[in-house]
Parts: C-alpha cells; structure tokens; sequence
C-alpha cells in the first residue's frame, strides 16, 4: 500500500527518537541509563517495524530487548568502575578514527539509500504474521531449526566458559574490583 | 518511505560503528555492535516492506538476525566474565595480547 | 472504537480495578478492622502518601525515579489494551495482542530495576537484583503458557483466543496453563509469596527509599499491574467474556473478580521462598512444565 502522511510521520518521529537515543547510549556516564537509552533505540525501532505492518517482528524485538538490556545493565554495573557515573568519564579510545568511521559509513550507506533505485513492490494487505509462520515451519524450517542449534550451542559454551567451576578460575575471584590503572592489565 | 528508512538506518549503524570502535569497554563496545544489528533489522524490514512484495523470507532474515543478537550478546558476556575472571581485565587496553 | 475511547475505558478499568484489588487484599489481611475501614483503605493511604513530607537520598538518579513508577503504570495500561472486555471488536483488538501483552509484562523488569537503581542506595538495589533473577527465571515459562493458549486459537488476537473457547475453556483443556500463569505473574507484579524485591527484610526493598507522590504513584501502578494480569489470565484462560445469560462484560467482571481474588488472598496466606530457591523453582520445576503444556496442548491442537 502507499503509505498516507500518517505513516510518514510516525516512521519520522519513531526514526528521530531510535537515532538520538542510540547517540544518548555514548553520552551518558550511567551505565543504566546507556542501557537502557539503546532500548529506548530498540523500542522506537520496533515500532517503526510495526508501523511498517511487521507487527509481530516488532513486538518480539522490543520483547526480547527488555530482557536483554537489563542483562546488560547489569553486567554494565559489574564491570564498570564508576557505573553511576557520578563523576564524569570518558573511556574512549582512536576517538577522531572512530567519529570519521561512524560519520563515514553514515554519509556512504545513506547516499546508496538515497541515490539507488529500488522496485517498488510493496507488501500485500494481509496479515504477514501467518506467512512468516508458513515459512518458518515449511520452506526454510531448515534455517530455523540451525538458528535454534546454534542457539543451544551458544548456551552450552557459555556455561562452559563462565560456569563456576570453569576453566578460567572460581567465581569468587572475579569478586575483587579491577583496578583503576590501565597499563599495569595483563599480569599473567 | 523506503529513503527515510534507508536514512534513519543508516544513522543508526554510524553511531553503532562509532561505539563499537570508540569504546574502550567491552560491554560499552557490545552496545554499538547491537546498535548496529538494531540497523540491520530495520533496512532488512525495509526491504521486505517496501521491494520484496512481502516475501516472506525477509521476515525470516530478521528472525535469524534477532538469533545472531542473542547469541552475540550471550558469547559476549561469557567472554568478557572468562576474561575478567583469568586477567581482571574489564576494558580493551588491558588485553594487549590474547594468549597468556 | 476510536483510540481515545479505549483510553478511556482502560484507565478507568484499572483504577476501579487496583481500587477493588486494594480492598480485596485489606480485607485478607483480618476481619478485625472491618470492611468499612477496608472499603476507605486506599483513600486513606492515598492521602496519606500526598500530604507525607517527602525523602529524598544522596544523589539519586532523579529522572529514573520520577519515571518508573509511572513507567509501571504506562506497561499496565498497554498490556491491558489488547483484552477485549465484551463480544469481538469492542476494545483494541490488534493481531498480535498477546505479543504486545508479553512485551509489557516483561518491561515492567526495566520498570522495578530502575526503581531500585534509582534512590542510590543499597537495600532497593537489592530489590532490583533480586527482580531480575526473578523474571529472568520465570518469563520463559510465563511467556510459554501464554502464547500457548494462540495454539488452538490458531491466531495470536486475544479476541480470537476467546472466541476458540466457546466450547471448552482452557483452563479444562490446558490445565496445566492457568497455575503455572498464576505463579509467574504473581512473580512478575511482585506480588504474595514472590514480593522478594520489596521483602521485609530488605527493610522494603525497591521501595524502601520512596515516599509521598513517588510510593503513591508506585503502589497504585502495581494494583494495575495485578489487575492488568488478572485480565488476561480470565481472558485467555476462563474463557473472558463467554458465559450463559449474562452480558458479556460481566463475565468478563466476574472472572476478573475472582483471579484477583485468588491472587490476594495467596499473597496473604502462603509463605515466602527464597530468592536462590525461587530461582532453582523456575528453571527446574515451572520451564519444564510449561514445555509439557506447549507440547499436550500442540498435541491437542493437532
């Protein structure tokens, strides 16, 4: 379908917000509020997704994002010195490499958006959510059940790595703090 | 319709590409790299919208990228907890080589 | 109906709700007090909480803390959206319903860990630790039993599921759906035997710091919450606004009535579990039987 002003308007406001909250997460010194800026930046997408009737998509990539980013707050928390940041901090590396590199891939990746033509084929009316079922359950169940795989997989060599009574050390080892000087890391 | 997406997008993935290589911290740096999967959802629904004539299979593309997600974030955080454990390293200076 | 309709008829649907919910629980606390005392409790309270000089800590997170109760708030609202409370079409009957009540509930763990990250101090970020491990443990199963129910549906509107009930609830046809649905959203709204986050022993947990306005705000929204969960649970497990000789809406009322019923009068009578027990409880007993009810009920279905 065309898409009416409406739509134009949402997927513009809903873009504004993911973008500006994604630049918040690199602006802000509290480690919560990074995390939970990028999913703000999830969220807006998600209803961009939505508004471009990929409802289900949408709402399974802010539902998944909840949980996710508490996660990472919380490992945030752990692993930061400061993570309330209540003294300001910047731990950034390459910084003038690092803003042409982001300010680059920006200019060339909108410039193909903008200059290329695409076709216009537009998606039908009718509720996507069943084909993308039919489609998980039927033609590509192959690459759905791999993702799943791959999936147990990863939670296996997770444990693996950072169980108890893993290879690289007890758990309570890794309750001191780290500490503040970089060059002396590396002591093994 | 599909240029604004493409635009936004490709905002997104630049400050992700920016975090990734500008943080020094390694959750910090997961943050850009989900960032820019954030992108990678939007542009590929985008595509399925706009080009594809709602082939279904762009809808399964974001299913997969969603499962990269978890598993990225999941591998991640098993390594840095590894790494913090055997070296008390938390940011990427203190990993100057990676054999011990 | 029109957007600002069902915003209507949601809001006042959860403050008579939480209002309901807070006398229900008042009066399970003991009948010595009566049920008129019980009947002005949350007035009372209320106007207590307004006019009570209001703490503060050292450098909270002064942003955080104004916006998660009312965070809490906004999630109840939108999972309560797509519950339909008479016949089809009335009410916010989106296709994917049950995903966006699934999103909500599982937001409201961003909602109470920023509440206790916020006063910037040791005991609510406890509480807040405590709810992840919580919901971390208990939102699969949760999430299972509920998305179940769009098996025999064959669609994921909440409408829909109702409607794939006209022979037979899922409570009879699902049972292990509505106990397992029970336990985690108890879990999920902090609420009864899983109230670990605001636990006495963390001197109130997440809520230990907050006062006036802020607990006000706070409280109310998890009144919402249950009645928010309460909601969906009668709707997609007791059959919702299916029912003999009277109006749909007041089935719809009733059943409401007595999940929240059930769910306070649990919260008053059975005992605490610990957070490490609760913990091994949802991974060891809770995710294998919601897989068994996703499994009978696709068994079912087919």
């Amino acid at each position: 379908m065309t898409p009416g002003p409406l739509a134009y308007f949402l997927v513009a406001a809903f873009g504004i917000g993911a973008v500006v909250s994604g630049w918040l997460v690199f602006r802000t010194d509290s480690m919560l509020r990074a995390a939970y800026w990028l999913m703000v930046s999830f969220v807006a997408v998600g209803a961009m997704l939505v508004v471009l009737d990929a409802q289900f998509l949408g709402l399974i990539l802010i539902l998944m994002m909840s949980g996710e980013m508490t996660i990472m707050a919380i490992f945030m928390i752990m692993f930061m010195m400061n993570p309330a940041g209540l003294n300001p901090m910047t731990m950034v590396h390459q910084h003038r490499t690092s803003i042409i590199a982001g300010v680059g891939s920006f200019l060339v990746l909108a410039w193909v958006g903008v200059v290329a033509e695409f076709p216009n084929r537009p998606a039908p009316l009718e509720d996507p959510t069943i084909a993308l079922g039919e489609e998980l359950l039927g033609r590509s169940m192959l690459v759905f059940e791999s993702a799943g795989v791959a999936l147990l997989a990863v939670m296996i060599g997770a444990i693996a790595l950072a169980a108890k009574q893993g290879r690289f050390g007890d758990a309570f080892e890794g309750s001191e703090e780290p500490d503040m000087d970089v060059a002396s890391g590396d002591r093994t | 319709m599909i240029d604004l997406l493409l635009v936004i997008a490709a905002a997104i993935f630049g400050i992700g590409v920016y975090g990734a290589l500008s943080q020094q911290s390694f959750v910090m740096i997961m943050m850009g790299l989900e960032l820019m999967l954030n992108a990678a959802v939007l542009v590929v629904v985008t595509f399925w919208w706009g080009t594809t004539g709602g082939n279904p299979s762009g809808q399964l593309l974001v299913i997969v990228i969603l499962a990269v997600m978890a598993i990225e974030a999941a591998i991640g955080f098993a390594l840095v907890t590894a790494v913090y454990r055997s070296r008390k390293a938390d940011i990427t200076e203190k990993l100057k080589k990676l054999r011990n | 109906m029109t957007a600002l309709g069902i915003l209507v008829q949601v809001m006042a649907l959860l403050v008579v709700g939480a209002y309901i919910f807070v006398v229900a629980d008042r009066l399970m606390v003991g009948t010595e007090t009566g049920v008129r005392a019980a009947l002005v409790y949350p007035v009372r309270r209320l106007s207590f909480l307004l006019l009570q000089p209001v703490t503060t800590t050292e450098r909270p997170d002064f942003e955080a803390w104004i916006l998660a109760p009312s965070l809490l708030f906004g999630l109840a609202a939108v999972g309560a959206v797509p519950i339909p409370l008479d016949a089809p079409s009335a009410g916010g009957d989106i296709p994917a319903g049950l995903v966006l009540f699934g999103a909500a509930m599982l937001i409201v763990l961003v909602a109470v860990y920023i509440f206790g990250w916020a006063p910037n101090s040791a005991l609510p970020m406890i509480g807040g630790y405590r709810f992840a491990a919580m919901v971390l443990s208990v939102g699969i199963p949760f999430s299972l039993v509920v998305l179940t129910t769009a098996i025999p549906a064959e669609s994921l509107s909440v409408g829909m599921i109702v409607e794939a009930q006209s022979n037979l609830w899922f409570v009879i046809e699902q049972p292990l759906g509505l106990p397992i649905y029970l336990v985690t959203a108890a879990a999920i709204a902090f609420w009864g035997p899983f109230d670990l986050p605001e636990g006495s022993d963390l001197a109130g947990g997440i809520a230990a710091e907050a006062s006036g306005p802020r607990l006000a705000t706070w409280r109310f929204a998890r009144a919402a919450l249950m009645v928010t969960l309460a909601l969906m649970g009668q709707a997609v497990f007791l059959g919702g606004y299916l029912g003999p000789v009277l109006p749909g809406w007041l089935w719809t009322v009733i059943k409401t009535l007595i999940l929240l019923v059930i769910l306070a009068s649990a919260g008053r009578t059975l005992a605490r579990m610990r957070v490490q027990r609760f913990v091994w409880f949802g991974w060891v007993i809770l995710l294998p039987l919601a897989l068994v009810d996703v499994f009978l009920s696709g068994w079912i279905a087919l």
